[in-house]
């Protein structure tokens, strides 16, 4: 006796009709790395597993006008070699070039990373850095999330059941502007992020930080930017000085939310660094 | 619930159940045992299989998504003669195998890095590699086996 059953959708209608149905609990299946390794250990709490993984109109990534519009069925592999990607979003096409080894990354997709809402999905600080807004759609209507009010702790998201994330939006970045991301895993391929590091930014014709965003990942209950840290380097020429102060206060922010715990000691001067590099990468080279 | 695809380039249908694995169908189902289950949650590689030209781990993949999909498994990879390929002899050559329950995943990996490039670098055959783990050889002699298999076959195209 099958534990669950499958079904293919072929489009994003299709998808809410077989979410909505009544009488059975539905989940969306898309790149699996997530779901299957959740149903080995545990008891299936659905009936059944929509396939959604193919569905033509989650699978774009284009300009719309003043945004980019990304499918929430787009692999890591298509994020990462997407050339509008790295033109615009270079942290997000970092973040996914990160995420496991090939075969992971050729099947997990952007938005089981966000449905999924693991505190340290590389995806996350990047889509936040971008300001990224999260559209979820069911058979009444559609709803729209920023990054830090759709996931709502670890695991947790403002997903409803019979809910589809269909699709990401973010504004295109200035011209000019650069982003990049960093992680620290315990190794280069397959690692868990312990921490990571998204941060965008642009100096004006006289050198000054006239555009600034930063993001840590695996720092806090829910991704979000860091505006004090922003507000501390606008209208001023990166310095190691300012970078070092940009690092000192991003780990003072984290901290405020967080509270000391154990792994603070350790992640104290590790975030303090990496916020350090991620805005020497886009502020200075 | 009916299954069909193309398996190692040949069409082919399956009733199987619809919760378990890819790799599940291919070993007890199918009786391709070549890709192996080490970890089950796709950080070791050994399950490793192409699927639509990308390397895959099978162990994630559910069975039925693989309706209407190209599969290879390394039961797939071999010479005209049903003997070792050049990669294949390149592992051998090489010293790339020793107690060989990575050797399946190892070789569709290195296939998967090769169907898309013949001039990879030693990085680009590491990073290819990056998901399938190897216990007693270090990796050396398997990138070694990939480079002159890519170099052999730049030449000979």
């Amino acid at each position: 006796m099958a534990r669950f059953d499958y079904v293919r959708a072929h489009s994003i209608a299709e998808a809410l009709q077989l979410l909505g149905e009544a009488g059975l609990i539905s989940r969306p299946l898309a790149g699996g790395t997530d779901v299957m390794v959740f149903v080995r250990n545990e008891k299936p709490p659905f009936d059944r597993l929509v396939d959604i993984s193919r569905v033509p109109e989650m699978k774009i990534i284009e300009r719309r006008g003043d945004e980019v519009f990304i499918g929430a069925a787009v692999t890591f592999t298509e994020a990462e070699q997407n050339a509008l990607l790295r033109e615009v979003a270079g942290c997000l096409a970092e973040a996914c070039r990160s995420v496991g080894g090939p075969a992971v990354r050729n099947a997990g997709t952007l938005g089981g990373n966000v449905a999924n809402a693991a505190a340290c999905a590389d995806s996350l600080p990047a889509l936040a850095c971008l300001d990224a807004v999260a559209h979820v759609r069911s058979l009444t209507g559609e709803r729209s999330f920023l990054l830090n009010e759709l996931i709502q702790g670890a695991n947790r998201t403002a997903i409803r059941p019979g809910e589809l994330l269909t699709h990401f939006t973010f504004p295109v970045p200035p011209a000019g502007v650069r982003s990049a991301f960093l992680k620290l895993g315990r190794r280069n391929a397959q690692a868990i992020s312990r921490l990571s590091m998204a941060a965008a930014g642009r100096l004006d014709a006289a050198g000054r930080v006239d555009y600034a965003r930063l993001a840590p990942g695996a720092a806090m209950p829910r991704p979000q930017r860091f505006t004090e840290v922003e507000a501390l380097l606008l209208g001023q020429a990166p310095t190691d000085e300012l970078l070092a102060a940009a690092g000192a206060k991003t780990a003072e922010v984290m901290i405020g939310v967080t509270g000391r715990r154990w792994s603070t000691e350790y992640k104290e001067i590790a975030i303090q660094a990496m916020a350090e590099q991620t805005l020497r990468r886009v502020l200075c080279q | 619930m009916l299954i069909e695809f193309t398996l190692n380039y040949q069409p082919i249908a399956i009733e199987a159940p619809p919760d378990v694995t890819l790799l599940h169908l291919l070993r007890d189902h199918l009786n391709l045992t070549g890709a192996k289950e080490g970890c089950s949650v796709g950080e070791c590689g050994a399950c490793s299989v192409i699927m639509d030209g990308r390397l895959v781990n099978s162990c994630l993949v559910l069975a039925p998504q693989a309706h209407g999909s190209e599969i290879i498994t390394i039961e797939g990879i071999h010479a005209p003669d049903g003997g070792p390929n050049d990669l294949q002899e390149n592992f051998i050559t090489y010293g790339a195998v020793q107690c060989g329950i990575c050797i399946p995943g190892m070789v569709v990996a290195g296939e998967a890095l090769l169907m898309r490039t013949l001039t990879p670098t030693r990085t680009e055959i590491r990073t290819a590699l990056a998901g399938n783990l190897c216990r007693c050889t270090g990796y050396q002699q398997i990138v070694d086996a990939i480079e002159a298999t890519a170099v052999q076959r730049r030449q000979a195209s």
